[in-house]
């Protein structure tokens, strides 16, 4: 490993003495071209909007649905009482064919 | 960033109060930031300019995150660098390194460097930098970034960590790895050369 680290920094001190001449400041319309991008993009977008007003439409559509079954509760419970008089046409045939 | 009277909290102010111009400003300002940390990061075949303008995004996307507690221009690099990995991470490396990849003169100064014990002609410097990229080429992103800012832009581990947010046992644990590979990379190459 010291051979090959010795070797590595005689690549890696030779590489960082390269020069770095390249133009630093941004191209004409740069600055210009990623201001108006993100000005426009920071807005709310139509899907973050949408998932918001689904997630209120949900809590919405929960509550009146708990909201109709406490309002219809006595029908619900007492409904269960009449099935059992209700006349079974199964079982009638069944019983005037034997 | 040579721009001393450039006021950044004023100007940074101005940005949240969806100022276009102060964004604009802002971005001339901290273009040769950015643009550095991208020439020093640049996926193959991914323009540098589009990458930058990525991470311009994202700045501008963040920017209400910015509490101040640490300089802005580290805060941007961070963006800058972890942009740059995530390209990284993207592309696929190359199969293989072989000696046809090289240009002459990238091939002189390997040979040089595997047989010869004095250092490398000062002259052969790019073609030096060219060669550490394409063996850099052959390493994960990670382990690559890692390497690159240690031995080539010599940053401190607590650097490294304060821009990609790993910690230092992560930061030792990636270098060790990376030369490992490198190692192995150099033995392959020498036992070629031979050939």
């Amino acid at each position: 490993m010291k051979d090959f680290d010795s070797r590595w920094q005689k690549l890696v001190t030779a590489a960082r003495q390269a020069p770095v001449a390249r133009e630093e400041t941004a191209p004409y319309g740069f600055a210009t071209r990623v201001a108006a991008g993100a000005m426009c993009d920071a807005g709310p977008t139509v899907l973050a909007v949408f998932g918001r007003f689904s997630v209120r439409a949900l809590w919405i559509a929960c509550l009146l649905t708990l909201a109709g079954v406490a309002a219809n509760y006595v029908v619900f419970a007492g409904s269960t009482g009449d099935d059992q008089n209700l006349i079974d046409p199964v079982s009638e045939v069944f019983t005037n064919a034997s | 960033m040579a721009d001393e009277t450039f006021d950044l909290f004023a100007c940074l102010a101005r940005v949240r109060q969806r100022d276009q111009s102060a964004a604009r400003e802002l971005v001339e300002h901290l273009y040769p930031l950015v643009i550095r940390i991208v020439r020093a990061h640049l996926p193959r075949r991914v323009a540098e300019e589009d990458l930058a303008q990525d991470i311009f995004l994202k700045m501008f996307t963040r920017l209400e995150q910015y509490k101040g507690a640490v300089a802005f221009s580290h805060w941007v690099s961070r963006i800058a660098v972890t942009t740059c990995i995530d390209q990284l991470r993207a592309q696929k490396r190359r199969p293989e390194f072989r000696w046809a990849d090289l240009s002459e003169k990238e091939a002189d100064v390997l040979d040089s460097v595997l047989t010869s014990d004095g250092a490398v002609a000062a002259n052969d410097a790019l073609a030096s930098r060219e060669l550490v990229y394409k063996l850099l080429g052959q390493l994960k992103a990670d382990d690559r970034l890692v390497i690159q800012l240690l031995d080539l832009e010599q940053r401190s581990v607590a650097e490294i960590s304060e821009l990609t947010g790993w910690n230092s046992s992560l930061i030792k644990v990636r270098a060790f790895r990376a030369r490992g590979k490198l190692k192995k990379l150099f033995q392959d190459l020498e036992r070629k050369e031979r050939k």
